[in-house]
């Protein structure tokens, strides 16, 4: 092999800095360089900064983000997140495997050319299943595909091919042209049966509109392969990279979709605006086959349905307000929470309107908001600092991305707020690495904030001075953990520690340190503004105000949501979501993620409080909400979940590390078949002492998703004691089988996988079982409903 | 200066004391592991848990800051509960075993291993004593034993087993010839009387060892001479009678009495005996019909009934063991029964609680996955093992060494000192409470004075803060996350570059056998302070 070049390295370490607290971003920089962390660069890293090779080999092999061996030249990353899983992430990812031959202990193909890895959550659960590819090459967008499944692997990998030729070819172009810069690009399919769907004078509509408004966008035709039920199908992506798509797009919404998405300078704010809302009626999420690719990022747009039942706090002006135009915002009363707090309220004051709000924490626990801030403002400490916590790694959840990336000044403005009320003076915004849009759009909102003089030094004309950084994660959900998250800011592994002292009286490097959860410091402004009274009527006695939430899994109508606490999560589910999709009924919901628990069908009526879902034995957690419907096997839920704190657990105490390893042992023995009568008795006993003896909270809330599945659905596990699956999930308890409708058409051979069919034309076809995988993929292409699972 | 309650009792100390800190100054003792003083804690072995406030949640008293009023609860059945639990994960995670498989096999629990290291250092004079400690009869079994550990050895994997049996034998046999063969020093005379019936290997072996522990013995036999089977049923050619005879002669040598001739039941009455002697232990070898009966015994289906772990029979201070009691007769189970009841006849006649011999805790790899062998082989002798000629005869010193250094080490390096061992034992901790897939064997040799086998470290972290504050230029890390995590030298260097000065440090921190001396020259420990902790094993656990 070819000694690598290290002159990068010096120059990073130059650009970034020597102190421990920078080895993440140091790390990051020669990761984004090289593909991964080769050792030559690790040790040089060590000596030119105060990084020792101990804390760079401890933190560098902690946090998932970081490989240390070279990476084939794209990356796939399947999300395997909650609403992945259960529409089938898992066989897309073994699809991926399969098709480029790579083995089971490794991750990239012969050729290097394809590396597979399993992501935790890539926050996109309306497009589940849906994997990202990276391209190594810098110049090549990011490229999501959703609504996957296993048989479109080969597609995918082929579109995303010639897709990266384009894009290349594109970027030498433009290098022809830089002062042309484009600010977008419209895409349509222009394919026969499109164009007979009249997408032909869309198309025409659209370049006229692009002419008017003079903007530089690239109206293109694209290849399309089905779909026609939404045609004519149009693609904006802007230039940010997010896309939007529009279905059954007529001429004359040509103009509409050109203003809303390249605004003209002369425009008025409001026409803007009501044609947005005029717009969302068209606006899709609605699978485009047979592959379907999203550029860069896929931004969550709230769920518009029934809005009367939403209460838009720290989502207000969802969808309308363009989420880094500061004058916008300050238009929109942005600003003003902090104008009054520095000018009129003073931090005493603050303080009492939060806690006359009743606002508590939004992170899960729901620490009531206000104890936390007078004890960081009690501490004599001369120095104090925030952080805001950003490290939203719930598989399921994608709240604080979605306020970052909509919302970036508000929770600017909330932080500040915070931050004035408690006497920091600096801070940090701790945000998910999976996250890149969220860190880039908050960067730019920061570098604005500072310019406008919200942040930095006499805000707003007053003594109060702010400083605020970010720090990007590395892959790790124990880092939402507060200590373990001032660990990880301070450059060590995110590991946490015992409590106390809580990190409000001595936190990050030793001072006090408030830390609140994103959606906590983006209600601030509003409560400041609208009084803590206003607050305090939504909600219930104990749990006030709204709550967000991240609506996935087999809902109709999913994406974010905020409503006033205290209303039932059925009412979330149906009049919110619109019910279940696809005909099944409701089973169970999942609430908190791998720290709550399954809420079943049967206590829907429950109103989402913090102490009501604690008594059933689930969470509120950071807000993740799964549906699962009949189809759902709770057993392979409750594995699902504890493969991912097991997975995410530090591995510092011996009840979290060892014990949710065993607890795993067991269940996936019982979704093998292979359970033993003690086993569920054993489980429950493990359980209790990981959650009485761990020592933080991932540990203590780790046994929840398996002790609320076993009170509420204890038949469905004493089934896989028996060694059988109820709903047929479980790969090692099923078996495939054709039926009598089988009319010969060999679809189900052509796709199998592993070749466990025999092509037999006209004749009733037959499953080898010992070949079988039991990937689904002959029950998804049949087209007479003649496979059977039992 | 906060007051606070530990069960029950109250104790004021310093600001900034912990729990533990306020346990010690209460005599209480709290079993940590991944604590030592002087260091940061890390709170995370969970072995010194405790109850505070009567909150649900229990906290590790070694990192908990004592604060006023704190009620502490560190001895109920719900903190023993947890600790054992804790103890119990640990153990589900450990690879390795602490004792030899070869001295698991032994009916007699001898230290296989120590001997044979004993023997490849030369040091003959220790490897008898270590032989000694569990067999009485050591030149005897050396050509008898039907060697259950060299079944177990796990060189068997490689090649074939060590020749344990003519290892000892070679011992036994070199000490017998001597001048001057070994004899333990006995405690002194303790005014109690044991009478023991029959002289057989079992009857021999229980005053062996009831002589050595300072009570006197008589043995009464209805033969002549004493040695029951081996005198009388075991072939000359295989037992020559005048080494057996010399091998008697040093049980008789520490003061056992013999009276042959003598028939109990018939010369002498169970009674006479009960009332002449404090204890009576029967070791008459095969039951012939009316013997129990007229000693007044109960008999089961394998003879005369006893408590299996006491060697208790149904009359008070009637003890019996041996061939008597079972149907199988092994000479080596008679001379192990011997030991046994010794320490049982002891314990009744001390005055204690009769529990019969400690027993001995141990985790086991079990059978080995592909590639593991060669770990343990790693360092040692490659080759079949040695054979004496003529066939039958024994080790020449050039061949016993040989042998010796045929041996892979299996057992632990710190069977003694090891925290988990010690407190799994004391929590009765189940080794295979949990089952679940074993991680691999692995051994890091390259350091010339330690060695380091990951899976039996616990991740307690001393080491790195350790080498970290003798400014170790690499010094150790945790890799990984999760169930991963391991210690290990950052880089993958091996341990001796990341030890270079404070491997010895953090040999004796390591609170199991994560970390140990290599042990060379036969000892289990090294030359340095940690051989004190790990000195060969002491009579009453074997």
């Amino acid at each position: 092999m070819d000694e690598l070049d290290m002159t990068f390295v010096p120059q990073a370490v130059e650009k970034i800095g020597t102190g421990q607290e920078k080895v993440l971003e140091i790390l990051q920089a020669i990761q984004g360089h090289y593909g991964y962390l080769p050792k030559e660069a690790l040790e040089l890293v060590c000596e030119l900064t105060e990084i020792t090779p101990a804390s760079i080999s401890g933190v560098s092999t902690f946090y998932s983000q970081f490989r240390h061996r070279p990476a084939g030249r794209h990356t796939i990353k399947v999300c395997i997140g909650t609403a992945c899983h259960v529409k089938g992430g898992g066989q897309v990812y073994d699809a991926f495997k399969r098709q480029l031959g790579i083995g089971e202990e490794e991750d990239t193909d012969p050729q290097k050319l394809f590396t597979v890895e399993k992501v935790a959550c890539l926050g996109c659960c309306m497009l589940a299943p849906v994997i990202q590819i990276q391209a190594q090459a810098i110049q090549i967008d990011n490229i999501t595909y959703g609504h996957l499944s296993s048989e479109q692997v080969p597609m995918v990998l082929k579109d995303f091919l010639e897709q990266q030729k384009a894009q290349a070819r594109e970027a030498d172009s433009r290098d022809y042209a830089k002062s042309d810069k484009e600010v977008g690009q419209i895409r349509i399919c222009l394919d026969s049966s499109c164009v007979a769907s009249g997408s032909g004078k869309v198309y025409e509509a659209l370049k006229e509109a692009v002419k008017e408004t003079g903007a530089k966008i690239k109206v293109k035709s694209v290849g399309c392969t089905g779909m026609s039920f939404l045609a004519p199908l149009v693609e904006v992506v802007t230039a940010d990279g997010i896309s939007f798509r529009y279905a059954n797009v007529m001429p004359a919404d040509g103009k509409a979709i050109v203003l809303r998405h390249f605004k003209p300078k002369t425009i008025k704010r409001k026409i803007r605006n009501t044609i947005s809302t005029m717009l969302d009626k068209i606006l899709t999420d609605e699978a485009w086959q047979p592959v379907t690719r999203y550029s860069v990022d896929v931004r969550e747009k709230p769920v518009a349905g029934f809005l009367e039942n939403q209460v838009h706090i720290a989502t207000q002006h969802y969808g309308s307000i363009d989420p880094l135009d500061l004058e916008e915002y300050i238009h929109n009363d942005g600003f003003k929470a902090l104008q009054k707090a520095v000018s009129e309220l003073g931090p005493e004051k603050v303080i009492s309107r939060i806690k006359l709000s009743g606002l508590r924490g939004r992170g899960g626990a729901g620490f009531p908001t206000h104890l936390k801030w007078s004890t960081v403002r009690n501490s004599d400490s001369v120095k104090k600092y925030l952080v805001c916590n950003g490290d939203e790694g719930d598989p399921g959840a994608f709240m604080d991305r979605m306020l970052i990336e909509s919302y970036p000044y508000r929770v600017i403005e909330g932080a500040a707020i915070a931050a004035y009320a408690v006497g920091a003076d600096e801070g940090y915004l701790y945000i998910r690495a999976e996250y890149p849009l969220a860190v880039k759009r908050m960067r730019q909102a920061i570098e604005a904030c500072r310019q406008r003089g919200f942040l930095g030094s006499n805000i707003l004309k007053t003594k109060f001075s702010l400083q605020l950084k970010i720090v990007a994660g590395a892959g790790a959900f124990v880092c939402g953990e507060e200590t373990a998250l001032i660990a990880s800011i301070e450059g060590r592994r995110g590991i946490p520690r015992l409590r106390p002292p809580y990190p409000a009286i001595s936190g990050l490097w030793g001072k006090p340190t408030l830390i609140n959860n994103v959606e906590t410091y983006t209600v601030i402004p509003w409560i400041i503004r609208n009084g803590p009274q206003a607050f305090a009527e939504l909600g219930t006695a104990g749990s006030k105000g709204t709550k967000v939430f991240a609506l996935a899994g087999k809902i109709a109508r999913g994406g974010l949501v905020e409503i006033p606490m205290g209303i039932s999560i059925r009412q979330i589910i149906e009049d919110v979501g619109g019910g279940i999709a696809g005909g099944l009924k409701l089973k169970a919901v999942q609430v908190g993620g791998p720290s709550g628990g399954c809420v079943p069908a049967e206590l829907a009526h429950i109103p989402v409080d913090y102490e009501t879902l604690n008594d059933i034995g689930a969470m509120m957690g950071s807000g993740g909400m799964v549906a699962l419907d009949e189809s759902d096997c709770m057993v392979d839920i409750a594995r699902y979940f504890l493969e991912f704190t097991q997975n995410q657990s530090c591995g510092k105490c011996t009840f979290c590390r060892i014990g949710t390893r065993r607890m795993l042992d067991i269940l996936e023995r019982l979704c093998a078949g292979e359970g033993k009568k003690t086993d569920i008795q054993e489980l429950e006993h493990l359980a209790h002492k990981i959650r009485n003896t761990s020592l933080c909270g991932l540990g203590r809330t780790a046994p929840n998703p398996v002790l609320s599945t076993i009170k509420y659905f204890r038949d469905e596990y004493e089934a896989h004691l028996e060694g059988r699956c109820p709903v047929g999930r479980c790969k090692a308890l099923i078996t495939y089988s054709i039926t009598d409708d089988c009319i010969g058409c060999t679809l189900c051979a052509q796709h199998c996988p592993a070749d466990a069919i025999e092509m037999r034309p006209y004749q009733k076809h037959e499953i080898d079982t010992d070949k079988c995988i039991r990937c689904g993929t002959c029950k998804s292409v049949c087209q007479t409903d003649a496979i059977k699972v039992d | 200066m906060p007051t606070i309650t530990i069960d029950n009792r109250q104790v004021e100390v310093d600001n900034g004391a912990t729990i533990l800190d306020a346990a010690a100054k209460l005599g209480i003792e709290i079993p940590t592991m991944c604590f030592l003083k002087g260091y940061k804690p890390s709170t995370s072995c969970m072995v010194c848990v405790v109850k505070v406030n009567g909150s649900d949640n229990l906290v590790p008293a070694c990192g908990t800051i004592a604060e006023e009023g704190m009620r502490v609860e560190s001895d109920s059945e719900e903190v023993h509960q947890a600790r054992k639990a804790a103890l119990e994960l640990l153990l589900s995670d450990h690879v390795g075993d602490c004792i030899g498989p070869c001295q698991a096999a032994c009916p007699a629990r001898m230290n296989i291993p120590l001997m044979i290291r004993q023997i490849a250092a030369g040091k003959l004079g220790d490897a008898i004593a270590t032989v000694k400690k569990d067999i009485a009869l050591a030149a005897v079994l050396g050509r008898i034993c039907p060697k259950p550990c060299e079944q177990a050895c796990r060189r068997t994997v490689f090649d074939e087993p060590v020749s344990i049996c003519l290892l000892k034998r070679y011992v036994a046999d070199l000490d017998l010839q001597s001048a001057n063969p070994y004899s333990p020093a006995c405690k002194p005379g303790r005014d109690k009387r044991v009478a023991i019936v029959g002289a057989g290997p079992a009857g021999l072996a229980a005053a062996y060892y009831l002589q050595i522990d300072g009570y006197s013995c008589t043995i009464f036999d209805d033969h002549e001479k004493p040695g029951g089977m081996l005198q009388y049923a075991v072939g000359e050619q295989q037992l020559p009678r005048d080494l057996l005879d010399n091998e008697i002669a040093l049980v008789r040598k520490l003061g056992a009495g013999f009276q042959g001739t003598t028939r109990i039941g018939t010369t002498l009455t169970m009674e006479d005996l009960r009332r002449d002697f404090d204890a009576v232990f029967v070791a008459i070898g095969k039951l012939e019909l009316g013997d129990a009966e007229s000693m007044g015994l109960q008999t089961g289906p394998n003879g005369i009934a006893i408590n299996n772990r006491t060697y208790e029979t149904n009359l008070p201070g009637v003890f019996a063991g041996g061939g008597t009691v079972r149907k199988r007769r092994l000479a080596v189970r008679a001379v192990a029964d011997g030991k046994e009841a010794a320490v049982a006849i002891g314990q009744y006649l001390s005055g204690r609680p009769v529990t019969g011999p400690p027993i001995a805790f141990n985790t086991r790899i079990g059978k080995l996955k592909d590639g593991e062998i060669e770990v343990f082989m790693a360092g040692v002798a490659k080759g079949n093992r040695v054979t004496p000629s003529p066939e039958g005869s024994g080790f020449s010193t050039r061949q016993a060494r040989d042998e010796a250094a045929r041996c892979m080490h299996c057992d632990c390096r710190k069977p003694q000192s090891c925290k988990l061992r010690q407190y799994a034992r004391q929590y009765r901790a189940k080794p295979s409470r949990y089952k679940g897939q074993r991680r691999s064997f692995v051994q890091q040799l390259q350091h010339p004075d330690i060695i380091y086998e990951p899976g039996k470290c616990i991740n307690c972290g001393l080491c790195i803060q350790i080498a970290s504050q003798a400014r170790e230029p690499l010094g150790l890390t945790f890799i990984g996350r999760g169930f991963d995590v391991r210690v290990a030298v950052p880089f993958d260097h091996s341990i001796a570059e990341g030890l270079k000065h404070a491997a010895n440090q953090c040999v004796e921190a390591c609170p199991t056998g994560a970390l140990a001396f290599k042990g060379k020259n036969g000892s289990t420990g090294s030359p340095s302070r940690a051989n004190s902790r790990d000195r060969p094993q002491n009579k009453h656990e074997s």
